[in-house]
Parts: structure tokens; sequence; C-alpha cells
């Protein structure tokens, strides 16, 4: 046991420090062109892609070098990188399922952020359940056609390309009928209304397929493999943004001691108050516990082990830890803790879990949905039940007719 | 950055589960619950002989000069054996002698504990039930022949059965450390009988007890870092106990879990029964993280050791009280029977729960880190 970081590593976040102390620009990028042109600097000084093989444009880099960069960007307030599911998600999902023809045409175009995308993967009745999704490919020759209708696409609305999964056979098992392509978004068949978030804003939307058209060419690995791929794309990379996101939580967890500091109740400051003391106590201390836990994740990444289904306890702890936390903020705050709207108070203000500037009411909005994307709560409890402490699984309808 | 253990370390842990399963079953646990005592002295010899007394004292007195992430593996599985006997108490008085004693008291004790003839204490909770080490109202008035003692320690581990106790008292030098042997005239000990019956807790009064100069533990006045000190070690060492009770009765829960049958199918296929194993064993993996971090900082003198220690009692406090009481609920009424050995391991984790801190008490000792 050796919770030192080696000399390489220290010398690497030195440099990695240094280049965002020297690069991060002054104000947030706006535009869409402000934000692909930040990203390019980013691509060009190699924090783009780093977990990607070098044969492929990426930087074969260790997960520890990717946390360390992502830890940086969190100390500068670097904005993030676009195109996120196009680089965690979609690439390597193509680089280890995809064709070589596939590699040449998407994956530098995904890199560069010069094609967007987006992931085509939840439905209106497929949540949990995303097995049972209905949305059809069906062969016409030279091509699929694509009819059905998907739900909570991120990014849907900028993106150039969607990763689907579609059913392509209704006869076997709804496991084993699914195929995952990738959809142009850019054609008259695919139709992207934004859906507004409790947040009030628009990150994600409703995708409608009406005869759209995928190639045979963009289809991924065998027909029928959909659900296999899915599987594989779904545990990439969880622990390397595990320390960043650690890093977001303690400076916005600092400029929540400064208010406690400049609030008054009762005629004295918050944090003499030895009830806020106890939540503040409390909130630092399962901070700190989701750090060593992360640095537990990244030894086992760094030795090459991967946490397969322990990557569910991750997600579900930081999760539900995120909610609590502004549950416990909200409470220090009050009546400041619902301000939308920063004012020149800036003790309103805050960084949002998502890397974006925002206030605590907008980060405590944004904290309900970590316990629902990528696997709810409840999903990542019956994967930890079932493959983690090998309980029996459950008796289920479905289960019983394949 | 390594968090996994060394082969040495898992060779440690892997002959102390050994060990403690064939000699510590919760058969001999209940066989010396009516016992004075209390304790197993044949099983402390071959604790002896096993080196664990001496892991972590000099080598010069027989130890093996290991650090607290060894200690922490062994207290964790103790903690899973819900082991009755003074080792924890013994290490903490030997650390204190390590730190600041002299040759002569190093050479009195050290060895002697390492060979498993001596055993020890520290009377770290003072008379107004603070474990605050600067609020310690014990006195200590300079005599002819030395030093008086007086006030009142109250549940201090395994007093009954040490052969050495080290008592913090102030004199108007400030806090000091001294060692004082129970059968000393003025110090009456109480027994406490307490929820664990394997965890021994007895009051000392100090009633002018006089011992003589060679007794105070470095310079008089000088001990307060020494017993803050001690008091990071034993919440690090009481997280360890309680991660293995807990860890303990995870075990029994999944194991019953995956058997007990009922509307025709194992509970543990209800998601009622499943999700509550994934949230116990969520908190025993942080509960580890946060255990051997704090260790691991100890040691290497990191500059984060000791919010570290105190993160670890605060945390692992409220998690192993959590896991514990569920793997009762799990087991339903066969786990609330006397009979049945889950309440063992629970009720080990409630008794270090409020030892050397408990979690709130740790929490006020961050905020005021965090908003210095």
């Amino acid at each position: 046991m050796d919770l030192n970081y080696s000399p390489e590593d220290l010398a690497f976040r030195d440099q990695t420090r240094r280049w965002f102390a020297a690069n991060t620009p002054a104000h947030e990028p706006r535009t869409l062109d402000e934000r692909r042109a930040w990203h390019r600097r980013m691509y060009d000084a190699g924090y783009v892609g780093m977990g990607w093989p070098k044969e492929y444009g990426g930087q074969s880099a260790t997960p520890m070098q990717q946390a360390i960069v992502a830890d940086e960007m969190a100390h500068a307030g670097a904005p993030p990188t676009i195109n996120g599911l196009g680089i965690g998600i979609v690439g390597p999902t193509i680089i280890v399922h995809g064709a070589e023809a596939q590699k040449q045409r998407y994956l530098r175009k995904i890199l560069m952020a010069d094609e967007l995308w987006c992931q085509l993967y939840s439905e209106p009745n497929a949540g949990s359940d995303l097995a049972s999704l209905k949305t059809r490919a069906e062969d016409a020759g030279d091509h699929f056609v694509v009819n059905g209708q998907k739900i909570w696409t991120s990014g849907g609305v900028i993106a150039d390309w969607g990763l689907l999964l579609a059913r392509t056979d209704s006869k076997v098992a709804k496991h084993k009928g699914i195929s995952c392509f990738l959809l142009s978004m850019r054609q008259p068949g695919v139709e992207v209304r934004p859906l507004r978030q409790i947040t009030g804003s628009s990150q994600f939307s409703e995708v409608f397929m009406t005869g759209a058209r995928a190639e045979k060419a963009d289809l991924i690995g065998r027909l029928g493999q959909g659900w296999e791929i899915a599987q594989t794309t779904l545990s990439y990379e969880r622990g390397g943004n595990s320390l960043a996101r650690v890093t977001r939580y303690a400076s916005a967890f600092y400029q929540l001691v400064r208010a406690t500091k400049e609030l008054r109740r009762q005629g004295r400051p918050l944090v003499e108050d030895p009830v806020v003391r106890m939540k503040i106590g409390r909130i630092w201390t399962e901070l700190e516990v989701q750090r060593y836990a992360a640095l537990r994740v990244l030894s086992a990444l760094t030795k090459g082990e991967s946490p397969g289904a322990a990557s569910s306890i991750t997600k579900l702890s930081y999760s539900e830890f995120e909610k609590r936390y502004h549950e416990i903020a909200q409470e220090i705050l009050g009546p400041w803790g619902q301000v939308t709207v920063a004012g020149p108070d800036e003790f309103s203000e805050v960084e949002t879990s998502s890397g974006e500037p925002g206030t605590w009411a907008q980060a405590f909005l944004w904290s309900r949905a970590g316990t629902i994307y990528a696997g709810s709560s409840e999903v990542q409890k019956n994967v930890i039940g079932e493959r983690v402490l090998g309980l029996p699984k459950e008796a289920r309808a479905d289960r019983a007719k394949v | 950055m390594d968090f996994s253990f060394t082969s040495d370390q898992q060779l440690l842990r892997n002959s102390a589960r050994a060990f403690l399963d064939e000699r510590c079953k919760p058969a001999l646990a209940r066989a010396l619950w009516d016992d004075p005592r209390g304790e197993s002295e044949a099983m402390w010899k071959d604790m002896a002989q096993l080196g664990w007394l001496g892991l972590a004292l000099p080598e010069a007195f027989g130890g093996a000069d290991l650090g607290m992430v060894e200690t922490a593996l062994l207290l964790e599985e103790m903690g899973r054996a819900a082991y009755p006997g003074p080792y924890f108490s013994t290490v903490l008085a030997a650390t204190a002698i390590v730190e600041l004693g002299s040759e002569a008291q190093k050479r009195r004790w050290l060895a002697a504990i390492a060979a498993g003839a001596a055993r020890g204490t520290v009377a770290l909770l003072d008379g107004a039930m603070d474990w605050t080490p600067a609020a310690v109202a014990t006195k200590a008035e300079r005599t002819a022949a030395g030093w008086s003692l007086t006030g009142t320690k109250p549940f201090v581990p395994w007093a009954h059965v040490a052969d050495v106790l080290a008592v913090p008292a102030r004199s108007s030098e400030g806090l000091s450390l001294f060692l004082v042997e129970p059968s000393t005239p003025g110090l009456t000990l109480s027994p406490v009988t307490g929820m664990d019956l394997s965890m021994r807790w007895t009051n000392v009064t100090l009633d002018g007890v006089t011992v003589p100069d060679d007794a105070v533990l470095g310079a008089p006045g000088q001990a307060l870092p020494l017993v803050e000190g001690l008091l990071r070690i034993g919440a690090v060492g009481a997280a360890a106990e309680m991660l293995g009770a807990a860890r303990r009765c995870l075990d029994m829960a999944v194991a019953y879990a995956k058997v007990r049958e009922q509307f025709g199918q194992p509970i543990g296929s209800f998601q009622a029964i499943r999700h509550k194993c994934a949230e116990m064993l969520l908190e025993v993996e942080n509960s580890h993280a946060a255990t051997y971090y704090a260790a691991w900082a100890l040691d290497a003198e990191a500059a984060d050791a000791e919010m570290a220690a105190s993160i670890a009692k605060a945390y692992v406090g409220d998690a192993a009280r959590r896991v514990c009481g569920e793997a009762i609920q799990v087991h339903g009424g066969i786990g609330f029977t006397w009979e049945y050995d889950l309440h063992l391991y629970f009720k080990r984790a409630k008794a270090l729960e409020v030892m050397y801190g408990d979690a709130d008490w740790h929490r006020e000792l961050i905020a005021r880190r965090v908003t210095a």
C-alpha cells in the first residue's frame, strides 16, 4: 500500500497544471464554434481521447494520466470538451467492435469533434428494461429502414450521428434480437425535439425516426449482437472521472463554507451554529470518502484490473452522495439555496456537477439526475446483488418466457 | 499509487483469519462472558508467538517494527471474530511508551509486552466525559515522593487485566502521561458491564495515587501531542475493528439470503433484500477505503493524516452500525436471538462507535479544520 503519487505522475500533473493555467480561456466559450475551438486546442495538446490507442489518434495514456488531466481541468475550472459521448462511448465501441472501414470513416472526426454524436438507447417504454426496446430496423436490400422513438437523448439537438440500438429480429429472445447501428441524424426521417428538464434547460431530447435510413456499412458487429455490444460500452470509463468529480464537489464545498461565514442567522454567522457545523462535517466526511474510494478504483485500473460489475458500486456511491450533499447544502443555505438567477451575492453561485457554472439551486436540481441516468440506483443495486454478491436472480415475468 | 495490500500484508491477513477462525470461535467468546478476566491466557500467549503483540514495536524489543496498516489489518480480523481481549488497549499503551518513554521505561515494558508477559491500556476518556485531550481534568501534583494523581477515568478498556495504565493528568506544566500500576494504593477499579460482553470496560478512580518521578513519560507537561496522537490511532484502530464486524455481518446476511426461502424462493431474490445487501456492501467498501487511507496516512505522516483519522472514525462508526443492524433485519427473528452469533458483531461495532470520540465529536474536529 502506497498512496503517494509516483514522481512521473507528479511531473505529469505539474506539466498539465501549467498548460491549463496558461491556456484556460478567461470566459466560458458560448457558441458551438467557440467550444469546438477550445476542444481542438486541448486536442492539439494531447488532452483529448487520451485513453484511445495511439493508432487511432489517441495517446494510449495510463488511467492515472487520464485521471490527472480530468482532475486538473476541474482545478482550473476549464470548460469541458465537446463530443463527450462520441469520445467516451461511440469511439471505443467502434474501436472494439467496428470494421476497419468504419474506423477509417468515423474515428478521427469523433476525436476532432468534426462530427458530434449522441446515443439512441432509451425509449418511452424501455428505460431500466432497455432490452425491451421497440424501435425496428428492417432490411430493405441495400440499407435498413428505421422506425421508432428514442428519448432522454443527451445532445440530440446538436448531434450529427447517433449510436442506435434497434430490433432486427422480433422472433428471438428480446436480448438476442437487437442490433447496433451508426445512424445519421441529418436526414429527413429523423426529427429531434428538445425536452426541457426540471432545471429549465434542455440538454436532452426526444428523437423520432420515421422511415429513416441506416446504411448496411453502418451496422456495428453482427446482426443480433447489439445487446452484447451495449453491455461493453456501458462499462467503459467508470472511475477515470471520479477524482475530477470529487475535486468539483470540493471546490463547491469551499464556496459553501465561505457562504456560512457571510450569511447570518439569529445574529451570528452560520458557521458558529453547532448544527450547521455538524452538517459541514458530515458533507466533508462523505466527500473525502468518495475521494479515497476513487483512488482505490484508480489504483486497480492502474494495475490493469477491470472493475467490472463493481463499477456499479462507484456509480451508486457518488450519485447517491451527490443528492445528500445538495440536500444538506440546501438546509444550510435556506432561501439563498433557491436562487436560480445569481445576483450580486456571490454565494448563490456554484459550479454544477456537469462542470458548468450555475447556482446552488441548479446544482441541487441536477443532483436528481445522477441516480437515474446510465442505469438507475435500483438497476445498480440489482447488478451489485446478483453479480458482486451472487444473490439469486429474481423471478421475472419476461424471464419465464425465454 | 497503490491501494492494494503487499504480499506480506496479505499473508498477515490470511494467517490472522486462519488463526482466529480456528482459535477464536464464537463459542470461545461466549464461554468467556462469565469469566472475570474475559480473555484467554492461552490465546494471548499464542498471539505473542505469532508476533502480533510486538507487531508495531521496535525490533530491539522483540517487535517487527511494522505500521498502522498492519495493525489495522489485524484489528479488522479481530472485529470479524469479535475477539475478546486487551490486544488493542495494549497496542495503545505500548505506542505511548515507544513514543515518549525513557530507555528504562522501554526496557521495563516493551519486551514484556511483545513476549505476551504484560498487558496495558490508556485512560483516554476523562471524568467530564470529554475525549478532548486539552480538557483533561485529572490533576497531577508534585510531592516529595514524585507525583500525586487525583481524578476519574471512566470506560477504560481492559484496565482490570492491565499490568500498566497510561494515565493523562494535568499539572502546572501542562498535560503529562503517567505510567501507573494498578496495585498502587488509591487506585480503584470498578467494572462496567456494557452491551458487548467481550469488550470489558473499567471505571478507574485515582484518589491521591502516588507515583515516582520516573512514572512520567517524557518531560512533564509535554504529552498533549502524544495523547492526541494516541486518540487518532485509537480512532483508526476502532474503525478497522468496526469494519471487520460489518464485513462479517454482511457476509452472514448474504449467505442467509441465499438459502432462506419464503414464498417459494430464496429471500435474496427479492429486491427488498437484495437492494439492502447492495447498500450494505457499498458502505463496507467505502469503510475499507476510509480505514486504510487513514492507516496509511498515519504511517506516511501525510499532511491530511489527522483529518483522515477523524473521517475514518466518523464514517465507519455510522456505516458499521447501519450494516450490522441491517444484517439483523435481513435475518428476521433468528437474528434477534441470543443463540445466533450475529449480535456478537453488532455489539462490537456498537461498543467502538462511542470510543475514541464518536462521529459527532470527530465531525466537529473536521468542521474546525475545513472552516479554519
